[in-house]
């Protein structure tokens, strides 16, 4: 499997203009990570579905894109700070303390 | 003519737009005046009937309190854990007292420059919630509450460490019980660049700084030293609060010649909100310089009453517009020169104004030089010297060939 995050907006968007979204390859974690990173793309994939979209309303929130690619497909997921489900939060939570640096 | 701009003015609420914009092209001042005038305050009109409409509530006023929830790392913020009222002692967490404080001076600032109670005006609750998320480096305004994140501790700090900060979030709260500008494009650009004025404002007026002892940064006192960064952003110079190889260069323009076409999408900051508010933040920093003093009062005052008269798709123009003729009921010649001149160093043309426009420039009530000013009569004896300079040297030439 493989994941990105993009993150966008917010009071450094400027300083985010044009960054390429951060890559983690899942071929570098252990099997119980896999299996981790599994389960939470798919319960926020889950929260994503039932969860109604709509244009967040604020400013300076940051928005999230994170896709994951495998073999059946690519699920994308996105979120804003102010609609954030707990899945989707856990899901950044993981991906940052595992993604490479900035 | 002075029976046209009676007719103009007794007419304002039955004249077709598209003779006030006729008007706007007349050679004579006092007429272009007269018609961008109406223009104006029929659009202001229109926009407060919107806004009032959008934001009754219905709701008992709640006198500005302010309340401060703990997050603890969490991003649900109902789970958030309440910490302080408006009536607590100082908390032993610097955030909270941080959070508490700011929201305090910046509802201050609004009730005593402007008289406006709160965000709504209305005296809308405060609420601010801390420590939200992990290394969260950002801070932002949902439609209810201000919440704050404490930064990475490698880039960022506390974002309740910035005072500018804070009055910058509130006031996307000000602007949405107000013009209401969408957060796109140049209306996006214009929400952002009222944040971050005001937000600079709620600064300088707390520390009791003049235009020209303002430091004109939001966020420099949460950046760490290694981020090499001055701050977030300057007003005074847009694209200069930090360059270097890790963040690249600040993109924000200070001129509409560099104005940033970015896509109305994530990605592209909803058309770039945060990156073309350099242009109008120019603007108010020139103006501000320009009449002196300190900002909050004569510019603050134009631009606060212009953002009342705004609507939610006002376009640079429009403001910059607003703003000038704002200046002109308010206050004087002097001011309004201030506007245009600073508008016209950014790139922005006041509509309807000639180049070189003919008027008195007196002494301001900020105090500023006095001097006159009149561009067409300046012109006009420079013609006339340069005419007389010709008839000189065609008597030489005549007196030359005489004597050969």
């Amino acid at each position: 499997m493989k994941i990105t995050l993009a993150t966008h907006g917010g009071q450094i968007a400027a300083m985010r203009l044009g960054r390429a979204p951060r890559v983690l390859n899942a071929d570098s974690l252990t099997a119980a990570q896999k299996d981790e990173l599994a389960r939470l793309v798919a319960a926020a994939k889950r929260e994503t579905e039932t969860t109604q979209t709509r244009e967040p309303r604020g400013a300076d929130l940051m928005t999230y894109v994170v896709s994951a690619e495998d073999e059946k497909g690519t699920v994308t997921l996105k979120q804003s700070d102010s609609e954030m489900s707990p899945a989707f939060s856990a899901l950044l939570d993981w991906l940052e303390s595992h993604l490479p640096a900035k | 003519m002075s029976r046209m701009s009676r007719a103009c003015r007794c007419l304002n609420c039955i004249m077709p737009p598209h003779i006030l914009r006729k008007l706007l092209e007349s050679k004579q001042e006092h007429i272009r005046e007269a018609a961008l005038s109406t223009l104006l305050a029929t659009t202001r009109l229109r926009g407060e009937r919107m806004v009032r409409a959008a934001t009754v509530t219905g709701g008992a006023p709640a006198n500005a309190r302010r309340t401060i929830f703990d997050c603890r790392q969490g991003t649900f913020l109902p789970s958030a854990v309440f910490v302080r009222s408006e009536s607590d002692p100082p908390s032993s967490d610097a955030s909270v007292n941080q959070a508490f404080d700011g929201l305090g001076t910046t509802r201050d600032f609004y009730k005593e420059v402007f008289d406006r109670n709160s965000i709504d005006g209305r005296g809308m609750r405060l609420d601010g919630y801390v420590h939200r998320g992990r290394r969260y480096n950002n801070a932002f305004w949902d439609g209810q509450e201000m919440v704050f994140g404490d930064g990475d501790g490698e880039l960022f700090t506390d974002f309740t460490g910035s005072l500018d900060v804070i009055g910058h979030e509130l006031t996307h709260g000000v602007t949405e019980f107000t013009a209401g500008l969408i957060y796109h494009n140049q209306p996006g650009a214009l929400n952002e660049s009222m944040s971050d004025v005001f937000g600079s404002l709620v600064k300088q007026w707390s520390l009791k700084q003049s235009a020209d002892e303002a430091d004109w940064l939001i966020g420099a006192d949460i950046t760490t030293p290694a981020i090499g960064a001055d701050a977030l952003r300057s007003l005074k110079a847009p694209g200069t609060a930090y360059n270097n190889d890790l963040l690249g260069q600040d993109p924000q323009p200070d001129h509409m010649d560099r104005y940033a076409q970015l896509p109305d999408t994530d990605d592209g900051d909803n058309g770039g909100v945060h990156i073309n508010s350099g242009i109008p933040n120019k603007a108010f920093y020139l103006t501000a310089m320009e009449i002196g003093g300190n900002a909050w009062e004569i510019p603050g005052h134009i631009w606060y009453d212009s953002l009342l008269a705004s609507t939610a798709n006002s376009q640079f123009q429009d403001f910059a517009d607003t703003t000038y003729s704002k200046a002109g009921q308010l206050y004087g010649t002097a001011e309004q020169q201030a506007v245009l001149s600073a508008w016209r160093q950014v790139g922005i043309r006041i509509t309807g104004v000639l180049a070189g426009s003919v008027g008195k420039r007196t002494k301001g009530s900020a105090g500023g030089m006095a001097r006159d000013w009149d561009g067409l009569a300046a012109l006009t004896k420079q013609i006339e010297t340069l005419s007389n300079e010709v008839k000189s040297l065609a008597k030489d030439v005549a007196g030359l060939k005489g004597r050969r």
